[in-house]
């Protein structure tokens, strides 16, 4: 018969002072809870902002403004081309680009489904700046359609004003076969289009046209051939960091408060989280001390045994293998029980707190049962330590 | 296999005890398949000795030697084989489990390093007079039952030196012979050595050198 740990057990005194053994497990069991269900958090967070989320890729795009204040009004506060390259130059700044306007009039007007027309803007930003660019918004010269992506704040902004009007509200799927007409007025000329909306963009709050259609426009009916634009679009790894804000003050620019201010606040809800989780990881590590005090105990108590079995022949490194194993189970259960819970809150959360909504879960993240399982490996080999070093003494 | 004792002397005795010992502060071989006789009168380093072979305790100077190897350089690991393979004891102050049963006991020293079946510890304990307390906790057994449970649980492994500290104290003549013939026949059976430490002669030991510590 092979060695067995069956005719050891009963000489380690774990029955003892069990209050101390249970103050441990649910020790341990609520600082798993903690960083799970702060993990789980942090995850729904990421899940819930994604879809409004300014962010592309791990960029935020923002639109810059130059700051007009009493001392530079009536001055030409546009960018050139040199700014633009300034900007572009900056380490914190992936890459800029200029929003060009039109330097003529333009008037919109619905036809019979928006009896409504309108002066507005248009604008041209380079291709790879616009989050929607179908592969129709594009324009040569004698096209008398001019596609137009549109900013969905705008949309948003006209269906709340439409009703006082006496306006039909519009949706984004019949807004693409609305009957725009474009009245475009310059002092050397006059020239009707027909403007057909191609998408619409979460990112840029403007009306955007084809940079071919603009600077075509521009030229043919104002006579200039101008590069100077009053917004430039960013791309950037972090809307709010320090070193972006500094410069963009220094340069007396503005940026689009609202997509940053909605960054900052994500930031501050995960920086709650985050600090739950590191709360959570301080519990666990307080639980396995506890249970390192418990096991100690428990050693301490059996030592007589214990030594008596190195004594006798047995191997330090077998005994602490087979002692440290038998709380392995517990610390198994523990870990699945946290585990079970967080599955618990999560649901409840999404059901109850979120009505169900389908950008989040019922289900745990992946990563959330990584995690379990991480914690369970380092409780066994921490465990496993202890015990080998406790036993290792009695040599 | 031999075990060599050099220079050997308690840190806690003077160097006066070499001249009067014929062990402390001498160099000895015990070769296996010997029967040495230690006879010792009370507080003359007799269970020091024995613990001192056994590697139990390292309060001495001079060298204690397994084959060619000082077991003072052993570590954790090397005790545990070499005490579960080439050497076996019966302590002075048996050292059971006392809340565990005789049968308990003698199975965690058998599993160990099995030499001999489960069946054979039945014959051994019958033979010796404690068959009917193999399910008794050690405890409530008496001193003498409980040294005839040391003696056969040292001879549950392989040795090549059996170390005897005092081994029947509590016995009388008649369980003293019975356990003595035993521990013989196991012995021979491994043609293994006997170190048996005492407060005086025993007949019934057939000793091949005598040593008066």
């Amino acid at each position: 018969m092979p060695l067995t740990y069956k005719t050891i057990k009963p000489l380690l005194l774990t029955g003892t002072n069990a209050a101390s053994r249970w103050f441990s497990y649910i020790g341990l069991g609520i600082g798993v809870l903690l960083l799970l269900s702060s993990l789980q958090m942090f995850f729904n967070i990421q899940s819930l902002l994604k879809k409004t989320s300014i962010r592309k890729n791990g960029f935020d795009y923002v639109s810059v403004t130059k700051l007009i204040t009493n001392d530079n009004m009536g001055q030409d506060n546009r960018f050139g081309p040199a700014d633009v390259e300034e900007l572009k130059q900056q380490p914190f700044i992936e890459d800029a680009a200029p929003l060009l306007s039109n330097k003529f009039e333009v008037v919109a007007s619905g036809g019979e489904v928006i009896p409504f027309s309108s002066d507005i803007f248009i604008e041209a930003l380079d291709h790879r700046f616009i989050d929607t660019v179908p592969p129709s918004f594009t324009w040569s010269e004698g096209q008398m359609v001019v596609p137009v992506i549109f900013s969905s704040d705008f949309l948003e902004m006209y269906n709340v004003f439409a009703p006082s009007y006496g306006l039909r509200q519009v949706s984004t799927a019949t807004a693409g076969n609305l009957n725009i007409t474009l009245r475009c007025e310059g002092k050397l000329g006059q020239q009707t289009f027909r403007a057909n909306i191609v998408a619409f963009s979460d990112r840029v709050n403007s009306v955007l046209v084809p940079a071919s259609f603009l600077s075509w426009a521009n030229k043919t009916l104002e006579g200039v051939d101008d590069t100077k634009a009053s917004r430039v679009f960013i791309k950037t790894k972090d809307a709010n960091s320090n070193d972006l804000l500094g410069f963009l003050e220094q340069k007396h620019y503005r940026v689009n408060k609202d997509k940053t201010a909605f960054g900052r606040s994500k930031q501050i809800l995960q920086g709650i989280i985050t600090g739950l989780g590191v709360f959570g990881i301080l519990v666990i590590v307080l639980a396995l001390m506890l249970f390192s005090f418990y096991l100690q105990l428990v050693i301490a108590r059996s030592k007589d045994s214990l030594q008596l079995l190195l004594t006798l022949g047995y191997s330090p490194s077998w005994l602490s293998k087979n002692v440290a194993r038998q709380f392995i189970p517990v610390y198994i259960l523990v870990v699945l029980f946290a585990l079970l819970l967080t599955q618990g809150m999560q649901w409840l959360f999404h059901h109850f707190v979120m009505y169900d909504r389908p950008e989040l879960s019922s289900f745990l993240h992946w990563s959330i049962l990584v995690i379990a399982l991480l914690l369970i490996i380092l409780s066994v080999i921490t465990n496993f330590r202890m015990v080998r070093k406790l036993l290792f003494r009695f040599y | 296999m031999q075990l060599q004792l050099q220079q050997l002397l308690p840190v806690y005795f003077e160097e006066s005890r070499k001249a009067s010992s014929e062990v402390w502060g001498k160099n000895l071989t015990f070769s296996k398949g010997e029967m040495i006789k230690i006879v010792a009168p009370s507080g003359s380093g007799k269970t020091s000795l024995m613990h001192f072979m056994y590697g139990m305790r390292k309060e001495y100077t001079g060298v204690v030697k397994y084959g060619d190897k000082n077991i003072s350089r052993f570590n954790a690991e090397d005790f545990a084989l070499h005490r579960s393979h080439h050497i076996s004891i019966v302590f002075q102050d048996l050292r059971l489990f006392p809340e565990q049963t005789v049968q308990e006991n003698l199975e965690i020293k058998r599993q160990l390093n099995p030499y001999h079946s489960k069946e054979k510890i039945q014959y051994m304990a019958s033979r010796l007079g404690i068959g009917d307390k193999l399910h008794s906790k050690a405890r409530i057994c008496s001193y003498g039952e409980q040294q005839r449970v040391a003696i056969i649980r040292s001879l549950l492994q392989p040795f090549d030196f059996l170390l005897l500290d005092e081994p029947f104290s509590h016995l009388d003549t008649e369980n003293s012979q019975k356990a003595m013939e035993l521990m013989l026949e196991e012995s021979r059976e491994r043609n293994a050595c006997i170190v048996f430490a005492d407060l005086e002669r025993i007949d019934y030991f057939p000793f091949t050198r005598l040593f008066h510590l």
